[in-house]
């Protein structure tokens, strides 16, 4: 009697196990069996601001016979959920801020790296990538590269999507005005016809930090880059150019020589030399060096590990392998002054910093408004990025406007003079306000579907591929984007190193997305 | 009188455990809610390693235990260290004090705004019940209950500051304006250093943002006020004050609308609590540099020590307020007590 009731638990344990086992490879939740195959059943989630593209997305889906449902997310739950293996189909985004796929198809797709949210991995994609990555000759790379995109392109691992063009716009006062791929807001170049302070009203809520160490946020460094520089920036379409070095040499495929430009002042009157600049580099390297606390802009420079001072005017930077991207990053970490932040501390220096851009800080809270004026002893900034001298406009000003309604409304009262951020329903009519000027730039951020590799039904490459097909992204794009958004092939952006652009986006071909889920043995419309 | 200052001082040290229960309560929750702070702050930043992400956790401690760490942060607590803000590595209290002032002001405002408006259209409502300004008002204040504040206040900047050029869109201040630092309050500091030109500026600033979050307060006070109005006019003391021959404007304040602010009182009371959490969305909209939007943010970025040193600011708030209704109780009806 005792022996059956212990035999029967065990059989119902048993029992369990083997139904939640069929429940974690998808046959009991995702696809009820049926006679004549399976209905796929989908559950695709998204943010709030991508609810609409995911509601179209599942109603194409739901035209070839799939079940499909939207369901709308905080991103940290979702993300964690997806990283969890949990989560079947989800709209997610990456941003690359290297002009390479370095930081964008690498930790997105390569197996286990911290961006696969997808569980992709195929060792063919993870060998191109990292031969991209080893070494610095362009052609090497840029083969390495196509190969990585033909592989992504056949397996799928998403429903590749799109990019956005940013929109931007300022008042007709304002000259010589281009908004950057890397959203700097370069004040030194800008002129006004009228008036001498410029106004930016800023998309965000707040600046994270006035250190230029101490953030890891794009519209903070936006900020701070028109009070700091660095030895490179950028042009607004994203060539590196010298900006405090005069010119840079390669002696090894793991070492960089730099020549600092001669006379360049910070905003307290110290002279810049190799000293600032090895200090400036210390301080993002070296643990706990910022008042006890790390910097989070370590990872910028790759395997960077010393920089030494050769001469008063020239730094060495050696890198632990050879680092392609290395200029890229070194865009954006700036020269900050080692006499004043050693005198005052890291902590005074937040509170007001010194740098020796083209503009010094005046004032200002970093969740209201951040206020500088034109530092007359600026060296002229980048020769590529002309005109040199000191910046033209008397004072500038960054206001934190997170409602686009308000931003816009405030750039037409003429309160501010540049506003990052138009939303496409928005610049249509802006467009026709003769006080406006409206400006769009290729965006460097990826919006996909992700699917879960790992797991059934998406860990068939048909059912993947199928799931590109069903798609119809130029009517989505055209409806919700108004022709600012542009079609993917892949995970690879054109402004990105290694673009291959004979690669077409997959066309939206229903007819084939119903026969590569027929071959995969589901039921279709 | 004394009494009362015992129990004042007992209700005030009661806050303390309070503050604490509130403390432990968020520091739970918070580490419930999926996602994690460093991931979000650097997880999806270029060229950022599985060692970056490790070694940020371990700077700030988050590889630890719970326990261990909510040890950490009430020992913490109990020297006045409310640690720092993580994305931004700024001390919290720093990040609260700088946001308060303004939320404060804004609160405020808010506040003076519904009263200034609400009491005298629910006492002439409720005199003149069924009368056309009854009704228009209660119509006007069922419209300000439904109204959501993004929608007014956007409404607010297209007609005040894109056509009629009256009033600034966004923003506390402008840039060259600001007073002298005393309270932190620009108008309060304007008026005590007698800078005029500051004082118009804060307040032409103050106008759309406090009006917007003040019209839901308003709506909800008149109605209230014109309600006890109502029930107080019909009872028998204020039947006596008239058959005494007081004059009937006497009536009506003295009598009347003393004994219907009580409730009054317990209402606005409660609405302080909307006007100090719930300016999140007017704060957003007109760049309002306060507290309301600083937890959001917190909260999204899960910056653990700034949402937790928030939410107990908040905490004491509504016990403060809730203190002072009391106080405001026995004032008014001298037969209660604390």
């Amino acid at each position: 009697m005792r022996a059956s009731l212990v035999r029967g638990k065990v059989s119902l344990v048993a029992g369990a196990v083997v139904a939640l086992a069929l429940l974690s490879m998808g046959f009991l939740s995702g696809a009820p069996l049926k006679a004549a195959g399976k209905t796929l059943t989908v559950v695709i989630d998204a943010e709030a601001n991508r609810a609409d593209e995911a509601e179209a997305i599942a109603a194409d889906l739901r035209a070839i016979g799939v079940q499909a449902d939207a369901r709308i997310w905080e991103w940290s739950a979702l993300k964690d959920s997806a990283v969890k293996g949990e989560r079947q189909m989800y709209l997610t985004d990456w941003g690359s801020a290297y002009f390479d796929p370095f930081d964008l198809a690498l930790p997105k797709l390569r197996t286990g790296d911290r961006g696969n949210y997808s569980h992709y991995s195929n060792p063919a994609f993870d060998r191109a990538v990292d031969k991209a990555l080893t070494t610095i000759d362009p052609e090497v790379r840029r083969k390495a590269y196509y190969e990585a995109q033909s592989i992504l392109y056949e397996d799928a691992p998403w429903i590749f999507g799109y990019y956005l063009s940013e929109t931007e716009a300022a008042r007709a006062e304002v000259q010589n005005w281009q908004p950057a791929m890397d959203s700097r807001i370069n004040l030194h170049d800008v002129g006004l016809t009228r008036g001498d302070t410029i106004v930016v009203g800023m998309k965000t809520d707040k600046a994270v930090s006035l250190d230029p160490a101490m953030h890891r946020e794009r519209d903070t460094e936006t900020v701070l880059r028109n009070m700091f520089d660095g030895l490179v920036t950028r042009t607004w379409d994203g060539k590196v150019v010298p900006e405090i070095a005069e010119s840079w040499t390669t002696p090894a495929d793991n070492v960089y020589v730099f020549k600092i430009r001669k006379g360049i002042k910070f905003h307290s009157g110290e002279a810049l030399d190799a000293d600032d600049v090895v200090y400036s580099f210390e301080r993002v390297l070296k643990e706990g060096a910022i008042g006890g606390r790390s910097s989070p802009r370590k990872g910028l420079l790759g395997p960077l590990e010393k920089v030494e001072k050769v001469d008063q005017y020239t730094v060495r930077f050696t890198l632990a392998s050879p680092f392609p991207v290395f200029l890229q990053g070194l865009v954006h970490i700036q020269v900050v002054p080692k006499d004043y932040i050693q005198k005052v501390g890291d902590d005074e220096f937040a509170r007001k910093p010194v740098g020796c851009g083209p503009f010094k800080f005046v004032g200002g809270r970093l969740d209201d408004q951040i206020v500088m004026e034109r530092f007359d002893d600026y060296y002229g900034g980048s020769p590529d990025l002309p005109p040199m001298g000191p910046a033209k406009v008397k004072r500038a000003i960054f206001r934190m406007m997170p409602d686009p309604t308000v931003r816009i409304a405030a750039l037409k009262a003429g309160e501010v003079q540049i506003v990052q951020q138009v939303p496409p329903d928005i610049a249509a009519s802006l467009k026709r306000d003769k006080n406006v000027q409206v400006k769009s730039v290729e965006g460097t951020r990826v919006y996909c579907v992700e699917l879960n590799c790992a797991k059934p039904p998406f860990n068939d490459a048909r059912v993947r591929r199928a799931m590109n097909y069903a798609v119809n992204w130029d009517r989505i794009l055209e409806t919700i984007y108004g022709g600012t958004a542009t079609h993917l092939a892949t995970a690879f952006l054109p402004s990105g190193f290694g673009f291959n652009p004979d690669l077409k986006p997959y066309p939206y071909d229903p007819a084939r997305a119903k026969e590569l889920l027929k071959e995969a043995g589901y039921s279709v419309k | 009188m004394r009494r009362t200052h015992v129990q004042i001082l007992e209700r005030v040290l009661a806050t303390i455990p309070i503050a604490l229960g509130v403390a432990i309560a968020v520091f739970i929750f918070m580490r419930l809610m999926p996602g994690d702070p460093v991931d979000i702050m650097i997880g999806e930043a270029g060229g950022v390693t599985q060692e970056d992400i490790h070694a940020l956790k371990t700077e700030l401690g988050l590889d630890q235990s719970l326990p261990v760490q909510l040890g950490r942060y009430l020992a913490g607590l109990v020297r006045g260290d409310l640690g720092y803000s993580i994305p931004s590595s700024r001390p919290v209290a720093v990040v609260i004090l700088e946001a308060l002032p303004a939320t404060m002001e804004l609160a405020l405002c808010s506040l003076l705004f519904a009263l200034v408006i609400a009491v005298p259209i629910g006492v002439v409502s409720a005199v003149r019940q069924r009368s056309f300004i009854d009704r228009t008002s209660m119509a006007a204040s069922f419209l300000g209950i439904s109204m959501p504040a993004f929608w007014l206040g956007i409404l607010g900047i297209i007609v005040f500051s894109l056509h009629l050029r009256w009033l600034p869109t966004s923003g506390r201040i402008t840039y060259g304006f600001e007073p002298a630092t005393i309270t932190g309050l620009f108008t309060v500091d304007a008026l005590l250093t007698g800078n005029m030109p500051a004082l118009w500026d804060a307040l032409k600033h103050l106008a759309l943002p406090a009006a917007t979050l003040g019209a839901g307060v308003a709506a909800v006070v008149a109605r209230v006020v014109r309600s006890s109005m109502l029930e107080v006019l019909r009872a028998d003391y204020v039947l006596f004050a008239r058959a005494k021959g007081v004059v009937e404007r006497a009536v009506t304040i003295r009598h009347a609308l003393r004994n219907a602010l009580i409730p009054t009182v317990t209402v606005v009371g409660l609405q302080v609590g909307t006007l100090l959490g719930g300016n999140m969305i007017v704060e957003s909209i007109f760049g309002w540099p306060g507290l309301g939007r600083v937890v959001v943010d917190a909260i999204f970025s899960r910056d653990y020590p700034l949402v937790q040193a928030a939410v107990m600011v908040y905490a004491l708030t509504f016990v403060v307020v809730n203190l002072a209704t009391d106080v405001l109780y026995t004032y008014l009806n001298p037969k209660m007590t604390l």
